[in-house]
């Protein structure tokens, strides 16, 4: 079962795991790179970007500060369109009513566009225990899914696969051989996932945005399979985080317009998909039901205090593709659903600083997230804030506390910070054995104390 | 405009215990660009380690020490970036007193036309922007002005948007990705004479790691740079 719960040690060991990878080092390199370069040329023919942004974040936290209204509001217009709407408050929750909805349905088997809601509520294990079968159509959520592995990065889930291991896990489908050249990947993936469409008895999408004045789910995709996945079976359950309401349907071309650009670079991604609705009488494709599960998840709870700007998040991946940290550690040491910093903030948000309470020390606060940000969540200030809760909520270690303890009284005068200096040259050739300075000497040479501090120079 | 002559040198921790020497040349060019240059002896720290690592009881405590020690009727120049960021964004309202009217070196030298001698005349160097002064104060063109005024011709780095690793606590908390980071960050200097930074903890970091491989460029505080070259 996935969990956002991430046990304090598991980030450095899973990381450690990933830095000896030859191959995920090169790809994660490759891959950030290249998408970040993608969006830096992407946002350069932009006239006004800085404006852009000013304006996706002023319509997002539009939508957050009145997020109550704009539910209702989308709720009913999308009632009216003939949409049933669920409200599930927690993870499980939304399981169980995406899998009654399947169940009701009669499915054996279930088409599945890429959606991060679904694998924060660990949908595939829920069908799966109903004997339902689901199957992944996003290419890099189907080779993740054929690995029985987790998404390492929310926009290009299986970034750190290289090209030969996506063919070995393809001819494991059906042990016809593939060149690992990308259009023999993609067209075998095609030709084995086509009849999956043409089955399914249900498809199950995420949602981007929701329209509240129009009660329509906007889609966006680049391989068309969210398209078909929504059109094609008899029911179409979209799952859709509470805060991706938008207001208007004028707020969303600024939306797009920026989640194309820093997501891959492109100026609007290949499929823009507005729904509303399911099929109309006379209509003579769409699904006969739609059904659209609101997801709360610990969400609410953020909507008033010092996060809510986390809220406005649209899960572009910019942040993850600038960030040094997720570079070199991979998408699979922040958890199984949210990685590099916006997962670093969200994770611990959405179960409880408790439950992930490594996430908001994995990172060196250098700021490129906040830079990339095109809604302008100051990603690195949250983490700053959430490391001080760490500490006021009493998470932070007895020893860390008492560290700092230590170490403020010490140098609270200058008197202090003398006896307190002085004393640790005394004892600097043990620094290397234990605590921090153990962990600093693995790799580096600790640094030496001067002989004279510049004060006594003087 | 007119020029203050007397600024108040603030040594940072780093600086005071590790690097006193580059903390020195800052000096240096402070005085002959023709500053009085005064220490005030009461200073420790800016609190930056416990702030960054969420414990703000710790911060205050130390952070105090500055308040009660440096004057705000003069500049304070800081030989670091990323305490510079400390003290103008976060000090004041950790207080709740006024700002101060803190300068980054390189930015306060280029400010004020600083005479820099021919230090680094015919030298290939690289500079490498800590993540604080580069994104919180804005500072990039300055230090790489006052190097290219020392006669040295740089190189830039493959990926200047990248940290080097550091990140205070970050280092040690996660120090099998901090080195990965540092290797980066070394690796992307070239055949660069050596990497420049205007940062004590990118110095450390990057120090640390170039003295255990025993290769790479040297890394030389942008003060030691400027006052004496890096040879």
């Amino acid at each position: 079962m996935t969990d956002l719960a991430q046990p304090e040690r598991r980030f450095r060991e899973v990381a450690r795991g990933a830095l000896e990878r030859q191959g995920t080092q090169a790809a994660l390199a490759a891959a950030t790179g290249r998408l970040r370069e993608a969006r830096l040329s992407a946002w350069a023919d932009l006239p006004d970007a800085e404006a852009l942004r000013e304006q996706a974040h002023e319509v997002r936290m539009r939508a957050i500060d009145d997020l109550d209204r704009y539910l209702d509001e989308f709720e009913h217009a999308a009632v009216a369109a003939g949409a049933t709407v669920h409200r599930a408050a927690t993870a499980a929750e939304a399981r169980e009513l995406v899998v009654g909805i399947c169940r009701d349905a009669g499915a054996q088997l279930v088409a599945k566009s890429k959606s991060m809601a679904t694998e924060e509520i660990a949908l595939n294990d829920g069908l799966e225990q109903a004997g339902i079968r689901a199957v992944e159509t996003d290419l890099g959520e189907y080779i993740l899914q054929l690995a029985g592995e987790h998404p390492v990065h929310i926009i290009a889930p299986a970034i750190e696969k290289t090209a030969s291991q996506v063919a070995e896990l393809l001819r494991g489908v059906d042990g016809i051989d593939v060149r690992p050249e990308l259009e023999d990947l993609t067209a075998t993936a095609r030709r084995q996932l086509r009849q999956v469409f043409l089955d399914a008895d249900v498809g199950v999408t995420g949602v981007n945005f929701g329209i509240a004045e129009t009660g329509s789910i906007c889609l966006v995709t680049n391989e068309g399979n969210g398209r078909l996945v929504s059109s094609l079976p008899r029911v179409h359950v979209a799952l859709m985080g509470i805060e991706r309401v938008v207001p208007r349907l004028e707020d969303l071309p600024v939306l797009l317009k920026l989640l194309a650009r820093s997501g891959t670079g492109q100026r609007l991604t290949t499929y823009t998909t507005l729904i509303t609705g399911p099929r109309r009488p006379g209509e003579t494709d769409g699904p006969e039901q739609l059904h659209i599960v609101l997801l709360d998840n610990g969400r609410s709870g953020l909507r008033r205090g010092r996060y809510r700007e986390m809220l406005a998040c649209i899960r572009c991946g910019a942040c993850l593709n600038v960030c040094p940290v997720y570079r070199r550690a991979g998408g699979g040491a922040y958890g199984p659903v949210y990685s590099g910093p916006m997962g670093a903030v969200l994770a611990p948000l959405l179960v409880g600083l408790e439950r992930a309470p490594a996430l908001p020390h994995a990172s060196s606060l250098c700021g490129a997230c906040t830079d990339s940000c095109p809604v302008k969540i100051p990603l690195h200030e949250l983490l700053l804030d959430l490391r001080r809760d760490l500490v006021s909520e009493g998470v932070a270690s007895r020893a860390e506390r008492l560290g700092f303890w230590l170490w403020s009284w010490a140098w609270s005068s200058p008197r202090g910070y003398r006896a307190s200096t002085g004393l640790a040259r005394l004892g600097q050739r043990f620094g290397r054995l234990a605590g921090p300075g153990r962990a600093w000497s693995a790799g580096r040479e600790l640094p030496r104390l001067a002989p004279r501090r510049f004060r006594d120079r003087r | 405009m007119s020029i203050p002559s007397r600024v108040q040198l603030f040594a940072t921790c780093l600086g005071d215990l590790i690097c006193p020497d580059a903390v020195a040349d800052a000096e240096t060019l402070l005085r002959d660009s023709g500053f009085d240059v005064e220490f005030p002896g009461g200073q420790v720290c800016c609190g930056q380690p416990a702030f960054n690592a969420g414990h703000h009881g710790a911060a205050r405590r130390v952070a105090r020490t500055f308040a009660a020690s440096f004057s705000r009727a003069a500049p304070v120049v800081v030989p670091s970036g990323s305490c510079a960021t400390m003290l103008t964004r976060y000090l004041p309202e950790l207080l709740g007193c006024e700002p101060f009217d803190v300068w980054e070196l390189s930015a306060f030298l280029d400010r004020h036309d600083a005479r820099v001698a021919a230090s680094n005349a015919g030298r290939t160097l690289a500079y490498h922007d800590s993540c604080h002064l580069l994104r919180e104060l804005g500072v990039s063109e300055q230090p790489r002005r006052l190097l290219e005024r020392s006669g040295a011709t740089l190189r830039p780095l493959e990926r200047p948007d990248l940290c080097c690793g550091f990140g205070g606590t970050f280092s040690v908390r996660q120090p099998e990705v901090s080195v990965a980071m540092a290797d980066d960050k070394l690796a992307s200097a070239g055949d660069a004479e050596a990497l420049v930074t205007a940062d004590p903890g990118c110095l450390l970091q990057l120090r640390g790691r170039r003295e255990r491989r025993g290769e790479g460029p040297r890394v030389v505080h942008l003060a030691t740079a400027l006052a004496r070259g890096v040879a």
